[in-house]
């Protein structure tokens, strides 16, 4: 017997409120980038094992890859902009880099 | 309704397609241009706008006063629901389009003049075909959800333009703020149509319009709707953008805070007004009522010329968004149209001054504000177009016969002396009277400070008119303003433009208000016979709604917070002290539960209070992480809400 | 219980953990290399729910790109500000309060028997085929958008850091 479907879901839900309060709650700009990065892939996790009930069509796992092609390119402009945000206020604390405080 | 398809009418339908996406090449050339050609942009976006304004001229009138016109488009498909890209053709649009056109070409052909010599001409002709090509997006659509695209790029493009001159740090300030109060009006906005679509289904205005009952949802959905329009047109409480808004170029100021870009909202209203419940309309007079008497009381204590106009162009829109409110769309859609020409007029008039003495500032090597009314005087002698085209706008502004403003102020005056007499209705004629009389005073007030008298001043060098590149457009909008604009007879407000109207024309409320022109003519010659400047710090500061909105709430919070951990700490504190060392003779033991049991829970209040006040005052913090929580948490509480 | 089912579970609390590791830990190199563990183990969960491809391309991407990344920009942050790698907290209550709000409501949609079907062991060969095939018919398009998006993300990047060099703050 192989685990039904709905463990996966429960694992991707888990991963994903992981994720979130991984972004909601530290204090650097990186471990930010990380929480999205979980979330991205509880997302995936979701698509793939929804693709085991259509197992005849392979949509899930085409769209499973796109989105792992989108999360590099978040991932990578991401980093640049923390090192260039990093640079220029010399911290990578998201709460001193305020400036949308009215 | 009829629709319409390429096959029955190519020529039409090309005609809107060029009008639309002119302005769009005009952006994308401008871009593409090198930079050591920047030159040529100056060239090539005047004429991409005038053949703009040309197809919307014909397209208006091939189809003026035929039936209401819908050519369909099917944007995508999700599932089964087609989400449609219509684009409505009536009277009402199709007369917008060449106002915004016309209006975006003569501002066009100004700045070739005004902007000569900046350094980014490129990004500057860019945004400006940007900015025309989202206001015709909204002009045109008849979908909430495209019309709200085109109208968050007219306030991006906004934001860019406010924001031109980069090196000036009051002009980033302004755009930045202008950008986030938008925002501000747009969620409710997004909010609204996601009301909207939870109870209909679909967002075609034309499909929603075509259900006539009204149900308990449409109070609702209205009046977040309403709240977009609050932000874009700058009424109260969300109006404080509109005046820092001038710190940018302005033929910026003309076409965008002054003809189309601030109308949008009013356009908005008009094209979805049967949607609003009597509630809902209510709130929308009374805000435009309260914006119409704030601006005109600001305006006539400002003493930046764009200031003053901008306090004005608010409560133009004040009185377009009450007339709405009481149900008199017509009346606000002729006042739209008149006041797009003579306020871009007065607008670009006020340009040439500025551009003038500029220049003789330049030459004379003598630097002073010139948008300062206390600084100048006696101008009409050296700038004679320019005094006569600031005399017909500011004539029209004002609501003297002959002048369109008369003509669509008498529409809105005698539609709301027709309306069932109630308190709202006779309150909003009163503060229609007194706004119209304010107006008259500040209108007079900028006119006879800047031309008449003596130069308070004087440059060495005489200021000359600006080139006729700059005159022409300025006086083409200038003639605009005549009463020809709107009908024949000068006396009333039924022509071509207003074709049919539930009220009618009452003689004797023109006659009224001609004698109570005459008499606020009268009175502002006496007040401001001899130059006054008294100041009045409330009504500079348009009664610091501006100010108290960021700092009241910070600092009651703060307040509070500290006085209740004051309080706790000094006199609870203390009591609790007093006992313990009275009966610390009896046994320590007391003393010592006393110390750290109560003083634990008395801290602990104080503490809590503390942490409540930083707490709440952390929603205005700015902090990325937060706003993630409260976004985060508006969709928990929106999902639990729709899907159970 | 048989040893897939045991593999499965396995990778399964890895995962979980590893994710709990990564909220919890202070630590910002161990929080990379827990979510590197975290990657593996989904990877691991995507070859027994019959998705070898798109494990390979996770760890690829994943493993050996995103990751790499992360602990280069990890190394140069530290670098720039001199500062250890500890990393504090802050909003822990609106975090822990949004994330049990949002576990409970998608665990009250999971819950339902439409998603209580068991993961059926299928005939897969030539999945690798048919994604191949997918990409060059089905999915041409967003195929080529995806270059685009790449070679667009890599310019970017560039683009925004090679700033760091000509103008020193």
């Amino acid at each position: 017997m192989m685990p039904s479907l709905q463990h996966l879901l429960y694992l991707a839900a888990f991963l994903f409120c992981t994720g979130l309060a991984v972004v909601m709650v530290k204090r650097n700009t990186i471990m930010m980038l990380l929480g999205i990065e979980l979330m991205l892939n509880a997302s995936n996790l979701n698509l793939v094992a929804f693709n085991r009930l259509y197992p005849a069509s392979l949509d899930g796992q085409m769209f499973a890859l796109f989105v792992i092609i989108v999360a590099v390119c978040e991932a990578a402009v991401g980093l640049a902009i923390v090192l260039r945000v990093y640079q220029h206020y010399q911290t990578s604390v998201p709460d001193e880099i305020s400036e949308l405080k009215g | 309704m009829t629709a319409l398809s390429f096959h029955t009418d190519p020529t039409l339908l090309l005609c809107i397609f060029a009008a639309l996406l002119l302005p769009l090449l005009s952006f994308g050339a401008s871009v593409l241009t090198p930079r050591q050609y920047s030159w040529l942009v100056s060239f090539n976006a005047p004429l991409l706008l005038l053949v703009s304004a040309i197809c919307a001229a014909v397209a208006l009138t091939s189809r003026w006063n035929d039936d209401p016109a819908l050519f369909q488009i099917t944007w995508f498909t999700v599932g089964d629901q087609p989400l449609s890209a219509n684009i409505l053709l009536t009277n009402t649009s199709l007369l917008m389009l060449v106002v915004v056109s016309v209006i975006s070409f003569l501002v066009h052909l100004y700045s070739t003049g005004y902007m000569a010599g900046d350094n980014d001409l490129k990004k500057y002709f860019a945004m400006l075909g940007f900015f025309t090509f989202s206001m015709q997006g909204i002009v045109l659509a008849d979908n909430l959800l495209i019309l709200f695209v085109f109208w968050e790029l007219v306030g991006f493009s906004s934001y860019m333009l406010i924001g031109h001159w980069t090196e000036k740090l009051a002009a980033g300030q302004a755009s930045k703020k202008a950008f986030i109060l938008n925002r501000i009006g747009d969620a409710g906005f997004l909010v609204g149509l996601m009301i909207v679509w939870a109870n209909t289904g679909t967002l075609g205005i034309t499909e929603l319009l075509s259900s006539g009952s009204t149900y308990q949802w449409q109070t609702a959905a209205s009046l977040c709707i309403f709240c977009g329009v609050i932000g874009k047109s700058a009424q109260f409480p969300l109006f404080s953008w509109l005046p820092d808004a001038m710190e940018g170029p302005t033929p910026v100021s003309a076409l965008i805070h002054a003809a189309t870009m601030v109308a949008a909202g009013v356009y908005l209203l008009v094209r979805i007004h049967p949607l609003f419940t009597p509630m809902a309309l209510t709130v929308v007079a009374v805000t435009g009522m309260a914006t119409a008497i704030i601006g005109s009381l600001a305006a006539l204590f400002q003493y930046d010329i764009k200031r003053i106009l901008a306090y004005s162009t608010m409560s133009q829109l004040g009185l377009m968004v009450m007339a709405i409110g009481i149900g008199i769309v017509n009346a606000a859609l002729l006042h739209l149209f008149t006041h797009a020409f003579f306020k871009a007029c007065l607008f670009l008039s006020a340009g040439s001054v500025i551009h003038a003495l500029h220049r003789a500032q330049l030459r004379a090597h003598h630097h002073f504000d010139v948008q300062d009314i206390r600084n100048l005087g006696g101008l009409r002698q050296n700038l004679p177009v320019t005094f006569l085209t600031f005399l017909l706008g500011g004539a029209s502004l004002a609501g003297i016969p002959f002048f369109s403003g008369f003509l669509s102020k008498e529409a809105i005056l005698a539609a709301v002396w027709s309306t069932d007499s109630s308190v709202l209705s006779w309150s909003l004629l009163v503060a229609m009277v007194s706004v119209s009389f304010i107006t008259v005073l500040y209108t007079f007030r900028m006119i006879w400070y800047i031309f008449m008298g003596e130069a308070r001043k004087p440059l060495p060098v005489a200021p000359v008119e600006p080139p006729v590149i700059m005159r022409m457009p300025v006086v083409l909008l200038a003639l605009c303003s005549l009463w020809l604009v709107v009908s024949w007879n000068p006396f009333d407000f039924i022509g071509w433009l207003l074709p049919e109207a539930y009220y009618t024309h009452v003689a004797w409320v023109t006659a009224f208000s001609v004698v109570w022109i005459a008499a606020a003519l009268g009175v502002s010659y006496f007040v401001f016979r001899t130059a006054r400047f008294d100041s009045n710090a409330i009504l500079e500061n348009a009664f610091y709604v501006d100010a108290a909105g960021s700092k009241v709430l910070g600092k009651i919070v703060q307040i509070s917070a500290t006085t209740a951990s004051h309080i706790d700490r000094k006199w609870i504190d203390g009591l609790i002290h007093g006992s313990a060392y009275a009966h610390i003779t009896i046994a320590h033991i007391t003393g010592w539960v006393d110390r750290t049991l109560v003083d634990g829970f008395v801290n602990g209040v104080a503490y809590l209070s503390k942490g409540i006040g930083a707490f709440t005052r952390s929603f205005q913090a700015g902090k990325i992480q937060v706003y993630i929580f409260w976004a985060i948490l508006a969709i928990i509480i929106f999902l639990i809400w729709t899907l159970k | 219980m048989n040893t897939l089912t045991f593999i499965f579970y396995f990778f399964m609390l890895t995962a979980a953990a590893s994710a709990t590791g990564i909220l919890l830990s202070r630590n910002v190199f161990k929080a990379a290399l827990m979510l590197l563990v975290c990657l593996l183990s989904i990877a691991a969960l995507y070859v027994l729910s019959f998705a070898e491809f798109v494990a390979i391309t996770q760890i690829l991407v994943y493993a050996g790109g995103v990751l790499v990344v992360i602990i280069f920009g990890i190394m140069l942050t530290s670098k720039l500000s001199g500062k250890p790698l500890q990393v504090g907290h802050t909003n822990i209550f609106a975090a822990v309060l949004s994330g049990i709000l949002l576990f409970a409501l998608l665990a009250n949609f999971i819950t339902d028997d439409v998603f209580a079907v068991p993961q059926h062991a299928v005939e897969t060969q030539g999945a690798l085929q048919t994604i191949g095939t997918n990409f060059m018919t089905a999915y041409s398009l967003p195929f080529e958008i995806a270059g685009i998006l790449l070679l667009a993300a890599l310019i970017g990047a560039a683009a925004i850091t090679s700033f760091m060099k000509s103008k020193k703050v």
